[in-house]
């Protein structure tokens, strides 16, 4: 399922609702929708603050068997991705099972930065 | 507050002995219980007034006067009077801290039905027996057949606990509280922090985090502990685990931001 909103801090409680009621809905452990919850909204937020004016930003949902895969993208002005050395990268490995970002060229010379994450259904807990 | 503790100063003065005694009583004498049963005995208005400070926030009276006395336990069981500070600038900020805490755990910042209150409640109960039993948190289906009910049942509760917590008060007793003590917790310096690029931005505004949301943090994203694991470790339950974290990284990530 796709969520195309403007990208602004005010809608970011939208993305997130969303990501929690799939990740309920798909019987997610409860820590496991709230690491969702999380890592969709610092995601976003960081799109959001490197995108471009008035810019959009788009995010797909795919619930599979005991996954959710959720990738996000806006147009942003840098071809630089968010440094892998940053707190909110830190935020992001801690919070979910896989986490990739990248920027791409888009339409008419501009730059798309993505997001790429994925959360199991459970944590792997040491001494299960 | 200055004048009645000022008057309410004077009036405990006799009980400073007791206090001295009462620390150099070793544990396992005796004679400490009764020590400490005069103590707060004779101490009870003090809660009794802290309590009534907070009443009108539609929490039964009874409840606080209640959790203001176990605050009054903890602060005359943890006071050294060989650090010469006065026993009510001790125990006023403990008390206190108590009472808050119990409002950040019980309260809603919304008007909620009562059945989604009882729901919310049964499923916190349930959150944290499967927890302990499982290892790990629970599901929303393993939720639905604990308690006996639907899922979807399961999914209002969960929507419900969203509008949980008080935050006004909050804000309001920040900085007030010196009697979160989760030192022992974690140390000081976190080695994995030298990783992080911007830890120059960072650590100050960690260190102006209240103890537990630092040690939430921390845990959390440096000690990649899971919700529920620091949700035991620090006593309180899964959800506010979550809701603590969550805030948290928005205030952090508005604090680098404006860097």
């Amino acid at each position: 399922m796709e969520v195309r909103i403007a990208a602004s801090p005010a809608h970011l409680s939208v993305v997130r609702a969303v990501a929690a009621d799939l990740a309920m809905r798909a019987d997610f452990t409860l820590d496991a929708i709230s690491d969702l919850k999380m890592a969709v909204d610092e995601a976003c937020s960081e799109l959001i603050s490197r995108s471009v004016p008035d810019g959009e930003l788009v995010c797909r949902f795919a619930v599979e068997s005991d996954q959710i895969h959720f990738s996000a993208e806006s147009r942003t002005g840098s071809t630089q991705p968010p440094s892998r050395e940053s707190f909110g990268w830190r935020v992001l490995t801690a919070l979910t099972d896989a986490v990739n970002t990248w920027v791409v060229p888009g339409p008419d010379g501009a730059h798309v930065l993505r997001f790429d994450l994925l959360k199991k259904r459970a944590d792997d807990v040491v001494g299960l | 507050m200055t004048q009645s503790s000022e008057r309410a100063s004077s009036d405990y003065a006799h009980l400073d002995p007791v206090l001295v005694e009462l620390a150099e009583t070793p544990v396992g004498d005796p004679r400490r219980t009764e020590l400490r049963d005069r103590l707060v005995t004779e101490f009870l208005p003090v809660a009794q007034h802290i309590a009534r400070r907070f009443g009108q926030r539609g929490e039964p009276h009874d409840d606080l006067v209640q959790v203001a006395t176990v605050g009054l336990i903890s602060a005359i069981d943890r006071f050294d009077p060989t650090r010469g500070s006065d026993f009510l600038s001790f125990a006023v900020p403990t008390i206190m801290g108590e009472v808050r805490r119990h409002f950040r755990d019980t309260s809603w910042s919304v008007r909620v039905p009562r059945r989604l209150k009882e729901l919310h409640l049964a499923i916190t109960g349930a959150t944290n027996e499967l927890s302990q039993h499982l290892g790990r948190a629970p599901t929303p289906s393993e939720l639905a057949t604990h308690l006996g009910i639907s899922k979807d049942e399961v999914y209002e509760g969960l929507e419900a606990s969203n509008a949980y917590r008080s935050s006004s008060l909050d804000e309001l007793l920040v900085g007030t509280d010196k009697s979160v003590s989760l030192g022992d917790a974690l140390g000081d310096d976190d080695p994995e922090l030298m990783g992080v690029e911007n830890r120059e931005a960072l650590q100050p505004l960690l260190q102006q985090l209240p103890e537990r949301e630092r040690t939430i943090i921390l845990l959390r994203f440096f000690g990649n502990l899971t919700q529920t694991q620091i949700a035991d470790r620090i006593g309180i339950s899964q959800m506010h685990v979550s809701r603590l974290l969550a805030r948290t990284l928005v205030d952090l990530r508005k604090g680098l931001l404006s860097e």
